[in-house]
């Protein structure tokens, strides 16, 4: 694969606040890639710079290896579905997605066919001449990526396009979305604060925090090596356990010694231990090292949450076996359950 | 019930539209009435329409109104919805801090902001006139345009315009495919408020026109004097022409989204050019026109400032073609406005005043002596209204018109008995409620002193507050109605039996009602002068005085005292006038015997103030 855009040592400051501390990110042909972070770290702002909406304070932006940070948006081979998709309400489906068309001065009979291309595409066949203020939610963001997408961008921004669906739609639309991505075969760069919509739909996950990188890598990597406490809190839920690495192969947390699949540390070195819920396994106390009391049971439809309370921490555990309140519990797991990551500050 | 419910709601929408459209409605039926009465209609008849389309003042009155709104209209429009653009994306700050700037000239009175810009004007040295009056009403315009796009604005999504350039729309094409057709209703709503403020502006084009330049308000308030139907034929017209506008703006609308659905866009964009290109022409005509209408000819110009309705208006034609010159002619409502508008700088050649008035100006040495050699009509003029005591020996002042302040009574109500009481007929318990008193403080105070035998010109506080004690106990006794220019019209109709008039109005009124006879009470009266005066300033003096001595010449003197009905001071036009139109009527006819006439003096602030402090508390139960 090509590397279609490269983003080096980004950094954007509005004001006195800056939200973009130095990003560096390659994007490829074909690739899509989630850019995934809560509200405020900055994933919507690099979106923008790659748009076009917004100049970066420093750094560089490659399109094909050429600068484009200064070219403005119009000149772009990118197109955006926005947020609350901001179609233009005073004229009709067909309208909208003909608009880049119509800028572009084509053929009448080339738009039409191009539209109705488009309309098939994201099944809104004879949805042509429909108001587009009194289609539904969903119908508006097909709209939205059917204008996007009939300009033939070399790139495709959508800015958290499935934010304003409720639940079931948002699944629906996420299938549509990747089969759509496959289909035209170009580069999706997609943002959002969801780390399940992130996880299913991505080739590559960005996660970002306070305007920097946490990691790059694919769905699995992220989910099953975070790098560090804030990817693995912010992806799925984790139980986070100061630790020492004894030597390679084995750690000691909570008093025990246990085996691991982790190594490269120095030995006796402070790590942080991420042990997921979904992982670990209740069992009778004589069965596993540490052991503790149920303090709480929530059902949550597949599988209930339960937290242990031990004698150093509360653990939380996803289980679909039952075990009610007060019962004396053992937590086991085994080596490849263990994630070991580095210790840092301030999460 | 609900039968009583429903008509109730009926009844009141009734009442109101009755309230809405009844003065609208008498104004378009007595536009076409054959008489001159407001009261009586005689008769259908087109002559006010023929009037109107014959008198070109009013005529270029109403081209400087339709242009300068139609200007101000689409430069407001453009302004306006720009900032409004460029204010929803500035910071909160910046953007609070202007709107509510914005909002200072909404609120604040007209008559403010006509004075700033007045003295903005005067202190550039931008010579008034239409410029200055379009340049007045785009800033007025602009900030009802703002207020009424910006909401429009923040109502769109921010990313609208992002989304127009990212699909390959230049910021130029985004402003004009997306953003403004969303915000049209705003635009055309900004645009028609727009419109009509500028279109009935009286206050703030007053104040900033001159050399002659006036829109319909002012015109229409300078006729007001004497009652003229031309002005409902005028006020007819602007109905009709808001009606078609109105029916336009609603119905277009309605038939363009019938249209839409039968024709393809393609057509549709052509036409928004055409309408476009239709506008742009428009525009590009009233500038030009604009332009030939500000600077006409290369001709030497006078500036004339006179009394509202106090001129045969063909006098100024004939003198135009007779020198071969411009007159510049504009009108006050009343001596002290015309002061106002002296002092802030405004260029004026020949002025007509009163005679308190002259004096001030010869004191505050706004006058240059009259060349009497270059009067060659001097002749003429009556021994009876030379040498007064305003000028001494005539040295500024040429005399215009003259005449009384007297009391106009129904013969057929008030026997002569009781009006050779005098003024003591006002406080006459048999006209309770049957009387005009005169709303001017000056001329209220003149009668109430001579009432009790002071002089009008007295200083003397112990008078003065003798006379307000009459005025309360006259206004309590007798319930006068305090009127102004109205009581012409409504004398000749006979509304009540007992008035306060000029001799000039009480003339005029005789001749349109004979059972009205006038009477000067041998207490004493104000006997006034009216005269031409030359400005220090003026640029043109050898055509000032050949203006002057126009106006004294017999024929121009006498066409003059015909069309205005006041007492000439032409000797010739003066007898003519008493055997012709104003045969018998003992109002054209100055009482200069009165032994106990008087002449107004010019009073200092302090004492004109107490009369101003007196006389609104007068008028205030």
């Amino acid at each position: 694969m090509n590397k279609l855009i490269e983003l080096k040592n980004l950094t954007k400051n509005f004001e006195d606040q800056q939200v973009l501390r130095g990003i560096n990110l390659d994007i490829y042909e074909n690739e899509f890639l989630t850019l995934l972070g809560p509200s405020g770290c900055g994933k919507t702002t690099t979106l923008r710079i790659i748009a076009g909406f917004e100049e970066p304070s420093d750094g560089q932006v490659l399109f094909n290896g050429i600068e484009i940070s200064k070219v403005p948006p119009y000149k772009r081979e990118v197109n955006t579905v926005f947020q609350k998709y901001a179609l233009f309400p005073h004229m009709n489906v067909f309208e909208n997605i003909a608009f880049g068309l119509n800028i572009k001065k084509m053929d009448k009979n080339v738009i039409r066919q191009k539209v109705e291309r488009m309309l098939k595409l994201v099944g809104l066949e004879g949805f042509g001449s429909r108001d587009v203020t009194l289609l539904s939610g969903g119908q508006q963001q097909r709209v939205a990526i059917a204008r996007a997408l009939v300009n033939e961008p070399k790139v495709l921004l959508l800015d958290e396009p499935l934010g304003a669906l409720d639940a079931k739609m948002r699944k629906d639309m996420q299938r549509e979305l990747k089969k759509i991505q496959q289909e035209v075969g170009i580069t999706f760069i997609y943002v959002t604060h969801d780390q399940e919509e992130a996880l299913s739909m991505s080739d590559t996950v960005v996660v970002m925090n306070d305007g920097e990188i946490q990691q790059i890598g694919s769905p699995t990597d992220i989910y099953n090596e975070p790098e560090n406490r804030f990817v693995a809190s912010f992806i799925g839920e984790s139980n986070i356990i100061d630790g020492i690495m004894i030597k390679d192969y084995l750690v000691e947390f909570d008093g025990f010694q246990f085996e691991c699949v982790d190594k490269g540390f120095e030995d006796n070195e402070a790590i942080e231990v991420v042990l997921r819920p979904e992982d670990l396994d209740i069992v009778e106390p004589d069965r596993a090292k540490i052991t503790g009391t149920v303090r709480s049971v929530t059902f949550k439809g597949v599988h209930y949450e339960i937290l242990v309370e031990t004698s150093a921490r509360t653990y939380m555990i996803h289980t679909t076996d039952f075990a009610p309140v007060g019962r004396e519990v053992g937590l086991l797991f085994g080596p490849e359950d263990i994630h070991v990551m580095c210790r840092m500050g301030g999460y | 019930m609900k039968r009583l419910r429903r008509f109730l709601s009926r009844f009141y929408m009734a009442l109101c539209f009755i309230f809405f459209y009844l003065p609208i409605l008498v104004t378009v039926i007595y536009s076409f009435n054959s008489s001159k009465s407001l009261t009586n209609f005689t008769g259908f008849s087109l002559r006010w329409y023929e009037d109107l389309l014959s008198n070109s003042e009013i005529m270029s009155a109403v081209y400087v109104s339709v242009t300068v709104a139609l200007l101000s209209t689409v430069i407001s429009t453009v302004l306006g919805t720009m900032t409004a653009l460029g204010l929803s994306k500035s910071r909160k700050f910046l953007r609070e801090y202007l709107l509510n700037v914005n909002n200072i000239p909404i609120l604040n009175p007209d008559i403010v902001s006509a004075i700033s810009l007045m003295l903005l004007f005067s202190s550039i040295g931008m010579p008034k006139g239409y410029w200055t009056m379009l340049l007045a009403h785009i800033s007025f315009c602009t900030p009802f345009v703002i207020t009424s796009v910006y909401p429009k604005v923040r109502s769109l999504d921010p990313n609208l315009a992002n989304a127009a350039m990212d699909l390959g729309a230049t910021p130029f094409q985004a402003l004009t495919k997306v953003i403004l057709p969303m915000i049209r209703p705003g635009v055309f709503a900004g645009a028609l408020l727009a419109f009509t403020m500028s279109f009935d502006d009286f206050v703030i084009s007053y104040f900033v026109s001159g050399n002659g330049v006036k829109n319909i308000s002012i015109i229409v308030y300078n006729m007001t004097k004497r009652i003229n139907p031309t002005i409902n034929a005028l006020s007819t017209i602007v109905i009709v022409v808001i009606v078609v506008i109105l029916l336009c703006v609603n119905v277009i609308p309605v038939i363009r989204k019938k249209k839409k659905n039968t024709e393809n866009s393609y057509s549709k964009h052509r036409k928004r050019t055409y309408i476009g290109a239709a506008a742009a022409c428009l525009i590009i005509v009233c500038l030009v026109a604009g332009i030939w209408a500000a600077g006409k000819g290369g001709k030497k110009t006078l500036y004339v400032y006179n009394a509202g309705e106090y001129i045969d208006p063909d006098l100024l034609t004939q003198f135009e073609d007779e020198y071969d010159c411009t007159v510049i002619y504009d009108t006050f409502e009343s001596n002290e406005m015309m002061y106002t508008k002296l002092s802030s700088g405004e260029r004026y050649d020949v002025l007509v005043p009163s005679d308190y008035m002259i004096e001030r100006l010869i004191r505050e040495e706004y006058l240059q002596p009259i060349q009497w050699d270059r009067i060659t009509n001097k002749d003429g003029l009556m021994s009876e209204v030379m040498d007064k005591s305003y000028d001494p020996g005539n040295v500024y002042s040429v005399p215009y018109f003259w005449g009384t302040v007297g009391i106009l009574y129904d013969t057929t109500q008030v026997s002569s008995e009781d009006i050779s009481q005098g003024w003591d007929v006002l406080m006459n318990p048999k006209y309770k409620g049957n009387l005009y008193m005169y709303d001017s403080e000056r001329d209220s105070f003149m009668v109430a002193l001579k009432a009790l035998g002071y002089s009008m010109n007295t200083h003397n506080e112990e008078e003065i507050q003798k006379a307000y004690d009459w005025l309360i106990a006259q206004r309590d006794t007798m319930n006068p109605v305090y009127a102004g220019d109205d009581v012409i019209d409504n004398m000749i109709s006979g509304n009540k039996a007992l008035a306060i008039v000029y001799s000039g109005d009480a003339s005029y009124i005789m001749s349109e009602n004979e059972n009205m006879d006038y009477y000067t009470p041998g207490q004493g009266t104000n006997l006034w002068y009216d005269a031409m005066v030359i400005t220090k300033d003026c640029q043109e003096t050898e055509l000032a005085h050949q203006f002057i001595d126009f106006m004294l010449r017999d024929d121009v003197a006498l066409a003059n005292t015909e069309y205005v009905g006041y007492t000439s001071v032409v000797a010739s036009a003066y007898e003519a006038m008493q055997e012709t139109t104003y045969a018998g009527i003992g109002a054209y006819v100055p009482d200069i015997h009165g032994a106990n006439n008087e002449i107004f003096v010019y009073q200092d602030t302090e004492i004109k103030q107490l009369f101003a402090e007196l006389w609104t508390k007068v008028k205030a139960q």
